[in-house]
């Protein structure tokens, strides 16, 4: 996916769209031969002893061959071709919705008077545009397929696995308050560390405000992940607690009686202040038990009356 | 789910009991991924603590409203500002002002509950209560633990409220009895580390410092990211949640007006009368019944 000029297939020609990495490319070429080895002698094998339990042994072998050859030739076939069997399966859905939205519209406007055909389609398109809850959610959603593809992207551009260059497992997502969640499934060469490595460049590519990754149970499988993929700021929002709704004020015979004993001195002017010698006393015995830091002792009585000046 | 019964002025049906329990979740906001936060204060203790503005009160109004709804518990209340949990002081088994005197007789008395019910415990050989036990959840909340540790009373008597309460904080997760303890005090005098690590929830709101922080989330918390002096002041109610294993993650406490907190509060006063404890209100028996 990598050039882009004319024409679309595999080769490396000029004029043609490679659709293939030349990695997977070479790696798709050896895996072939080598399923066509593996299942042509497990054929033949299998199709030499059957066939030898019904005729001669040399007869067995010369049929033998050719069933060999043409079960080897159809999984050649199957591995070579998987990259774009994998290819389509990832874009089952859009290909899937593609096709119903064309057949879809033939079927309808065939069927149908053009009046129908539009008085069908206005609701069908209109009220999702318009209601916005609707509106949020299906954006939502397209936002998952979105996710999921772009999370490809990533391993199979920057973030590199192992040499055969196999991506790892991307399962279901869903979206949350703040974006998507995405489940997936590592293959070897990739761990939880690495990812929280590139998270910064994950979120660029996934085009979002940012992205967590976090093991997605404590079931101890490693491989087993959860991407957070964050578009929008929920923690400035007001919660609220759910429960006022659980009580029902309405039925509720309650009356609040105010207490008798509130104080009264409720500004400064309103609490005498209290004599020095009443606060001296307060200070020397404190109210929470302390004496003061520069607390001195009282000078002792002067009982002889010997003054030095005099 | 509630419990309907006849309402006892014959105005109709009422909900009294709105199936609440202190042994389910509870909630107390979502996370930055908009998931509802869910907390089994029950067996865990919650500590709080944060620099004033920071949403601390709303968490504490959360848990004592849940506290206060939840079926078959009680509350034990400590506010020496009497305001923050003042709605709750009819609902409350035990409110503690400002008297520390009062402080350490409560703890007491918890105290000897926690130790009768291991030894219940012990009898039923079992190591912890269960919901089916049918045993009260005694839920006790203290709003501002510096004033009972450093401002009221002797330091005789504020040592002793710190021995008790780190008694029934250890104690207490087991049976039935949680501590759910708020601050705005973060510094070593205040949250000892041997009392910190007691809580199995701790809740960060904003702190002036990293090492305020490090205080309430644990020792190098700062240095790997988990900072709560990095929390946006302006945003209160948004904290870090060190909740279990789990790395500590930001939250967003949900919150209640004042309004709200007054109309739980009246409600649960309602609803828990006579016996002060969350119970359906008996069936009336009228005089026709009386005479039948």
């Amino acid at each position: 996916m990598s050039k882009s000029t004319r024409g679309f297939g595999f080769g490396r020609r000029p004029g043609t769209v490679t659709v293939i990495e030349q990695k997977v490319l070479r790696s798709s070429a050896r895996n072939a031969r080598m399923a066509f080895i593996i299942t042509a002698l497990i054929v033949g094998i299998l199709a030499l002893t059957v066939a030898s339990d019904r005729m001669h042994p040399i007869l067995a072998g010369l049929l033998a061959l050719p069933i060999a050859f043409v079960a080897g030739l159809f999984i050649w076939t199957l591995v070579r071709i998987w990259p774009v069997l994998r290819m389509l399966w990832w874009w089952t859905p859009e290909i899937g919705a593609a096709m119903a939205l064309v057949y879809g519209w033939i079927a309808l406007a065939n069927a149908t008077s053009t009046l129908v055909t539009f008085a069908v389609l206005v609701p069908l398109v209109g009220i999702p545009a318009v209601v916005p809850v609707i509106r949020r959610r299906v954006i939502a959603l397209v936002w998952c397929f979105i996710v999921r593809h772009r999370l490809r992207v990533c391993f199979s551009q920057f973030i590199i696995a192992n040499k055969s260059g196999s991506l790892p497992l991307i399962l279901w997502a869903r979206p949350t308050p703040v974006g998507e969640r995405v489940w997936v499934y590592l293959r070897p060469g990739l761990s939880l560390k690495k990812l929280q490595d590139r998270l910064d460049e994950i979120a660029v590519t996934c085009h979002a405000d940012s992205a967590l990754v976090e093991l997605a149970s404590n079931s101890g499988k490693a491989a087993y992940l959860r991407f957070d993929i964050k578009r929008r700021e929920v923690l400035t929002a007001k919660v609220s607690s759910p429960l006022p709704d659980v009580i029902d004020i309405d039925g509720m015979p309650f009356a609040y009686t105010p207490p008798t004993d509130v104080p009264a001195a409720l500004d400064l002017p309103d609490v005498p202040a209290e004599s020095p010698v009443a606060t001296a006393a307060k200070s020397a015995t404190s109210t929470n038990g302390k004496k003061p830091a520069n607390a001195k002792p009282a000078p002792a009585a002067d009982t002889n009356d010997f003054d030095p000046w005099d | 789910m509630s419990t309907i019964a006849r309402d006892p002025l014959g105005t109709g049906r009422v909900p009294v009991a709105p199936g609440l329990s202190m042994f389910d979740p509870m909630f107390v906001g979502i996370d930055e991924f908009g998931e509802h936060v869910m907390l089994d204060v029950v067996y865990h203790n919650l500590l709080i603590a944060g620099e004033p503005g920071g949403g601390k009160s709303g968490l504490v109004n959360l848990a004592a409203g849940t506290s206060a709804l939840a079926d078959n518990t009680r509350l034990v209340l400590f506010d020496a500002k009497w305001v923050e949990l003042g709605a709750y002081i009819d609902v409350a088994d035990e409110f503690i002002g400002d008297e520390i005197d009062k402080a350490i007789s409560v703890l007491r008395r918890l105290l000897t509950v926690a130790h009768n019910r291991y030894r219940w415990i012990l009898s039923q050989r079992r190591r912890k209560v269960r919901r089916e036990d049918l045993l009260s959840t005694i839920v006790t909340i203290i709003d501002e633990l510096a004033m009972f540790t450093t401002v009221l009373g002797t330091p005789e008597q504020q040592k002793e409220f710190e021995q008790l309460l780190r008694g029934l904080v250890s104690l207490g997760r087991a049976c039935g009895m949680p501590v759910i303890a708020a601050t705005q005090r973060t510094s070593w005098d205040i949250i000892p580390a041997s009392l910190r690590d007691l809580f199995g929830y701790r809740c960060a709101f904003h702190c002036t410092t990293n090492g305020s922080s490090d205080v309430i989330l644990g020792d190098g918390h700062a240095d790997m990211g988990y900072d709560a002096s990095k929390i946006n002041p302006d945003n209160p109610g948004e904290a870090l949640l060190r909740a279990g294993k789990r790395a500590p993650y930001l939250i967003k406490a949900a919150y209640l007006s004042d309004e709200q907190i007054y109309n739980i509060a009246d409600y649960a006063a309602w609803m828990r009368r006579p016996s002060g404890i969350t119970t359906p209100a008996p069936p009336i028996t009228t005089a026709w019944e009386m005479a039948a």
